[in-house]
Formats: structure tokens, sequence, C-alpha cells
């Protein structure tokens, strides 16, 4: 049995390093961490360092992406970026994921009428673009990073929740359940130990996938001024300034947009490797 | 049958590929929409008040020169300007230094079935501007005198020569409808209750106002049919815009205008307003954290005014040392502080002042933002940090006026760039007492400029003048509560075939744009 798991864990895992567009994506995503969590040790300068006699420089050796209009040094301020990004993706994803979990499984296993009773919730928060939530809730409390995760976290919950409830929906008559149940076995056991196993693995890959949609969310209100607050950088910030100096120098928005499009690129092949290898019930190339 | 075996991977791939093709291989050519004679141009926000007497002013004024009439117009001679008398009077005279007489042009319709223009409409409108937000600019007025259905006389409580170029020509100078007014309930905000011009006004919120010919009028015939106002906040967005042929107007950003006098787009002529803005950063001595004068004028030694004009204004604008704009009476040409952060460090240790936070709002576009973010690195030089918060034009507006809100009370620091008209006394109107929680967002008080504003409205000798204004600057300057920063000027871009008119202070006509 044990010997027969571990045959199969080696498997996938080949199936995995054969698949180049997963390796790619892993590559992509370690990448995206490394530069996030170690900015402080890699970025040249103080991304908020400002130095006006050098203002919109090209790049070049001494500012690898150039500078912006206050002479900052765009390379630090895409690498601090990057922190602002993971933070909202890192915490916005896991809180989302833990609490669609939980709501999913009591929508999939309580009485009827909670289920009616989530479902519309989930279905209505859904429904509602997260953009003009987001700008909504913004003119109303001032743009700060708080909003930003709260909004990713309640956009975010119900497909979740939706995904947990329907595996939690299909487990509970089947025979195991059943098998548990007349042992004597309380709710939360079944929940913790026959459940949730057989929900995380289609939810983690939901969880990759999710990651790049986040990070634009977080980096499209930045741009419209409605995410973090200057000085901080953010790839938002960076393309909008970029943006107004296109003009003038295109450098900005090409230093911020490719690390938005690497880290989609990253998580997405990532997320569909992962689900290539682990989801059985899938065809390859779909 | 042969099975279909696109998959999910291949569509998204295929589409992408022909996409990126697409986008190489045709950039479709922008073309200038020439249907009828339409003109195109943008507008920095939207028009909230069109009341002349409770309006913000900028893009309000220019709706109003559309659609209401005026006593006077500006007429730009070389880099001067005069007035002349518009198309709605057939006289306007200064008769003696205190008397303007004036007649109207007979059957000038209102729009909604109001009766035509009447002396009694000027009498009423400039009568209620007294007692308006605006009436700084009616302080001269005693009265107006009717003395027949289209003849008045205009009587000033002292001799004021700038009257006629200073209130009558701009936007306070309206003449609104007096029935259609009182029927409005005494003041309108979104639209007019009547109009009296050339053309209709139509406004959707957020996106456009559309001025078309009125089929009432019966004056003289402007040359375009159409005039659309797209709503476009960021002035940068409003020039690619310009550039991409979907405007036939915009204002020029600090940083374009420098690009454009290196290598002029096609078929594109600048045309500059004047130089008459001013730009502060506002402190409110009421609050809290700023009470302490000693704070202020540690703020005023922190910030690098230098900096902000190079980094954020490409040094295409003048450095400010006052509200008095150049070439105009009163121009102070230094401040009794400059940038010292070792001073400014000495006084906030003096004030007790450590770990201090303040706000800093600005409006929302680049260089505001630009330079929010240089006071902000200044300040945090010293010791004071900073949140930039960036705030749409319709609530920045509205920050520190009482009746608009509470947010007066919470303010601390503030971009401000006020425009104004050619002559002094108009700026220093909006720091009298008078209006302290009005346009004074400062909010502080001060006895001997209140004096000195009415002594600048009387005295007719322009070196005594002159010293008026510079000793009421000194004052602003006293109160700690602002750093000068610049005097913009308000330059458009435009195609080559079209004459542009633009007042003093930059609002814009469209009716008197010409096309060749």
């Amino acid at each position: 049995m044990r010997e027969s798991a571990a045959r199969e864990r080696r498997e996938k895992l080949k199936l995995f390093l054969t698949n180049w567009q997963g390796v790619f994506g892993l590559i992509l995503v370690l990448l995206f961490f490394a530069s996030a969590i170690f900015a402080p040790w890699i970025a040249p300068y103080d991304p908020n360092a400002i130095d006006i006699p050098a203002r919109l420089s090209k790049p070049s050796a001494i500012h690898l992406a150039g500078t912006d209009q206050l002479g900052r040094d765009t390379f630090s301020r895409i690498l601090y970026g990057g922190r602002v990004a993971l933070k909202i993706a890192a915490i916005g994803v896991s809180v989302s994921l833990v609490v669609g979990l939980l709501l999913g499984m009591i929508a999939g296993f309580g009485p009827r009428w909670l289920d009616n009773l989530l479902l519309l919730v989930f279905d209505t928060v859904r429904a509602f673009p997260t953009v003009i939530l987001a700008l909504a809730t913004v003119a109303l409390t001032g743009p700060s990073l708080a909003v930003v995760l709260a909004i990713v976290i309640v956009t975010s919950i119900p497909s979740y929740a939706r995904i947990a409830r329907t595996a939690a929906l299909s487990l509970r008559n089947t025979d195991f359940i059943m098998a548990e149940r007349s042992l004597g076995a309380g709710l939360g056991r079944i929940l913790w130990h026959h459940v949730t196993p057989n929900v995380m693995g289609p939810l983690l890959i939901l969880g990759a996938m999710d990651v790049p949609v986040i990070v634009t969310v977080e980096a499209g209100l930045s741009f419209l001024g409605l995410g973090v607050l200057p000085p901080t950088a953010s790839w938002g910030t960076i393309l909008n300034e970029g943006y107004l100096v296109i003009r003038d120098t295109p450098w900005m928005v090409i230093a911020g947009g490719i690390p938005l499009i690497l880290t989609t690129l990253g998580f997405t092949f990532l997320g569909e490797a992962l689900r290539d290898v682990f989801d059985p019930r899938m065809g390859r190339g779909r | 049958m042969k099975r279909l075996t696109t998959t999910r991977r291949h569509f998204l791939a295929t589409t992408g590929a022909l996409g990126a093709v697409g986008l190489v291989g045709g950039v479709p050519s922008m073309l200038r929409a020439q249907e009828g004679k339409v003109l195109r141009i943008r507008l920095d926000g939207d028009n909230n008040v069109l009341d002349p007497g409770y309006m913000v002013g900028g893009t309000e004024v220019e709706a109003q020169l559309q659609c209401l009439p005026f006593l006077a117009e500006y007429v730009r001679e070389g880099d001067t300007f005069t007035w002349r008398p518009s198309q709605y009077v057939t006289k306007l005279e200064q008769r003696d230094p205190t008397h303007i007489d004036f007649e109207l042009v007979d059957g000038l319709a209102w729009s909604n079935g109001y009766g035509t223009l009447k002396a009694s409409d000027v009498a009423y409108s400039y009568n209620r501007m007294k007692t308006s937000d605006w009436s700084g600019y009616f302080d001269a007025l005693e009265t107006v005198e009717v003395t027949g259905d289209l003849t008045g006389t205009i009587v000033l409580n002292q001799a004021f020569a700038p009257f006629i170029m200073v209130t009558l020509c701009h936007g306070p100078g309206a003449i609104v409808c007096e029935k259609a007014v009182e029927d409005a309930g005494g003041r309108f905000t979104t639209d007019f209750p009547a109009i009296c011009g050339p053309y209709t006004y139509s406004a959707t919120p957020g996106q456009r106002v559309v001025f078309e010919r009125n089929p009432e009028w019966t004056g003289p015939l402007p040359d375009f049919d159409r005039i659309e106002g797209n709503v476009i906040t960021e002035v940068k967005a409003s020039e690619l815009a310009y550039e991409a042929g979907e405007l036939d107007c915009t204002e020029l950003g600090a940083d374009t205008m420098a690009r454009y006098q290196g290598a002029m787009p096609d078929n594109t002529a600048i045309t500059t307003a004047g130089q008459l803005q001013y730009m502060w950063l506002g402190m409110n001595t009421e609050h809290e954290k700023l009470k302490d004068i000693k704070v202020r004028q540690a703020i005023q030694h922190a910030v690098d005014v230098d900096s902000i004009l190079a980094g954020a204004y490409s040094n295409t604008t003048a450095k400010s040392h006052g509200i008095i704009c150049p070439g105009l009476l009163g121009h102070r040409t230094e401040s009794s502080y400059s940038y010292d952060p070792a001073k400014a460090k000495a006084l906030l240790d003096e004030a007790g002042a450590s770990g201090l936070e303040l706000t800093l709002r600005t409006l929302n576009n680049q260089e505001r933002m630009l330079a929010a973010q240089i006071i902000q690195a200044n300040l945090a030089a010293i010791g004071i940090t900073v949140t930039v918060l960036p705030v749409d034009s319709g609530p920045f507006w509205e920050m520190g006026i009482e009746e608009k809100g509470d947010t007066w009370k919470e303010l601390e620091l503030w971009l401000m760039r006020y425009g104004t008209v050619p002559d002094p006394y108009e700026a220093t109107q909006w720091f009298v007492s008078d209006q302290v929680g009005i346009w004074n967002w400062e909010r502080w008080t001060d006895e001997e400029f209140d004096r000195l504003y009415k002594e600048g409205i009387a005295e007719t000798d322009g070196a005594k003048r002159a010293d008026i204004y510079l000793r009421m600057q000194q004052i602003m300057e006293d109160t700690g509560a602002y750093v000068w920063i610049n005097h913009e000027p308000e330059a458009y871009a435009h195609r080559a075939d079209i004459t542009i008119n633009a007042a003093p202070s930059g609002e814009l006509n469209y009716r008197r744009f010409n096309l060749a």
C-alpha cells in the first residue's frame, strides 16, 4: 500500500517534470516569490529615493530599468512592487480559500435552508463586478491596501465555496461517509478527515490559477489610483506613471508590464500543469 | 464525421497569436472626424454648479459664456488683454469713474418661454451676486439702475477702473433670467433655468457636455454647429486623445508643452492664455496639529520648491512667491523664507512636535501627484510623515467649504491652484475674513488684510496699489499657512486651422472659436 502510493507520487512528479509548461511556470513562480521576498537585498536603490536630475533616464548599467519622473530607480520599484503583489495574493488567496472551504462544506453538509441561503449570498457577490465594487468602496473609505485586500477576499470566497460545496455534496452520500457515520463519527471528524482531503486538490489548483487574477486586480486598482498610496510602488502605479510619460519614454510601461505578464503566465502554466497531473478525471490537452 | 479537435488551449493560443499579428500588421489609421462643423474639446471635470453666484469656476464659466448673456468680453492685443462690448449690447460706456451705461440688444429671447433679455435681468443678476460666494467681484458695485426696458446704469460706490475687465468679462458677470431663476428657487446647479446664447446646454455626468445651436438665438452665429466637451480629468489622457485625432483642442501639461516646443505635431498650433494661475501648499491654521505657527514655518522651510518645478513641471513654469501672478501689479519676486531643512528641523524641535503625521490632499493628476510626492519626501527628511491622498475633482473642490460637509475640519495640508484675472485685487478677495469656510481654507483672519483689501480696490495710484498688494502677500506668508509653488501657464494645443479664444485666466469661449 505504502509502496504503491510512493510509486504513484514518483510517477506524478515525473509527469510534471516532463511537462515543459509546468516547469517553466514553476520557475517563473519561484522567481516571483524570490524577487519579492529578497527585494530589500536585491534592489540596488531605495525604491522611494528621489533623484530629480536623473529623471526619466533610459535603462543603463546604473539604472537597470531606467528611472521614473522623480528619478526613482524603476527596477527597485518593480522588486518592491512585487512585495505588494505577493502580499495581496498570498493573504487574499489563503484567507478566501480557508473561508470558502469552510462555508462551502457548511453549505454542502448543513441543512437545506442554510445551503440555499449561502448559495444566494455567493451568487449575489459573484454577480457584482469586482472593479465596480472596488470603485464604490474606495469612494466611501478612501484608497488603501487594506481595502484592496478586503475586496479581493470578498469577491474570491464564493468561487472556492462553490467548489467545496459541490464536492461536499457529492461526497455526502457516498458509502465510505455512510460507513464512517454508522461507526459514530461526528460531523467535524467527517469534514476534517474525509471531505477536506478530497476537496483540497482542486481548490489548491484553483488558488494557483487565481493568483494572477488577484495580482492584476491589485495592479488595476492601483493603476486607477484606488490601491496603494504614494510613494509605495506597485506594478499598477508603475504602469500608470509609465503611461503618463509614454510619449517621452516607453521604458516604464515595459518595465511595469513585464512582471505582470510573467506572473500571469507562470501561475497559469503551473496551475494547468498541476491539474493535468493531479486531476485524473481530466484528460490531457483541454 | 470528422471530430472537431480544437481544445481550449489551442483556441487561446490561436486567438492570442492572431491578436498579436493584428496589432503589428494593422494599426488602424486615426482620421479626424469632420461631420458638419463639430468642435471636440476636453473638459477637466463635470460642471457641478452653473450658477455664477455659487460655481467653482473653470469649465463652468465656459458653459456660462455659451449660454448666458454678458455685457463685455475680453479682446487680446498681442500679449495684453483689453475689453469690448459684447454681442448682447449696443452700448457699454463708462460715463464717469463710477457710472457705466449700457443698452441691451432688442429681442434676444430667453429659452423656455421666459420672454426677452431686459435691463431688469442685469440688475437682478448683479444685485444677487453681492450676497453670493463670488461677492468679492462686486465689492465695488453700488447698484444697477434700470432706466428703460433695455437700458440701465451700473453705479459703483467708488472709482474702480478694473470693474469691466475683471467682473463684467468674467464668469461672475454672467446675466441670468430673473423670472426663470426665481421660478427655480433663487439658485440653480447643473442646468440653466433659461438660456440666451448661441448654444443650448446638455450634460451627461462623467462623460460629456454637448452644446448645440440654439434655434431661438437671433444674434450673430458662431462658426461651429456643435461642440462636444468630453470630460477627461487627466490631462495626459486628453493629450493622447488629441494626438489620436479624437479632440480638436486640449490643454497641455508642462512636460508635453516642452516636448511640443521641440517637435510640433502635424497641423497643430499652441495658444498660451496667460500665466494667471497660482499654486501653493496650503495648511489649515485651525487644525490641532498645525495650530503652532512654528510647525507651519518649519514646513515652509522644508519644501524644496525648485525640485517640484524640475520634477513635476519640467521647468516650464515660473516659481511663485505669492498669489499675484507675473505681469500684474504687486507681483513678488522673492519670499521671506527659503528651502532650509536644517532651519525647518530646528523650528520643529522648538515647537516640540515629534512624530508628526499629516495628510496631504491633492487632485489626482500627474503633476500634482508628483509634487505631492516630492513634498512627502521633503517633509520626511525633517521627521514629518505625510500620507498623500489623491482626491477626485468633485470632492476636492468641496473639501474646505463648510456647507459641503465636514471635511474642512480634518483638512491638514493640500495642494491648491486658483486662476485669476488681470487685476491683483481678484486673487486677494479669497483670503479675507468673510471667505473663511468658503475659499479661505487656511482659515486665518487678519484685520489689516481686510482693510488693505478695501484700500486696494479704492486706490487709483499704481505704485501705492502695488505696495498694498505686496504687503497683503507678506501678511499671508507670515501666517505660515502657505508654501508658494508656481504660476502655471495655461496653454492649449489645437488644430492649426482653428483659432481659439481664451480668457487671460484660461477659460475658453467656444462661440468665439474661428474655423479657417
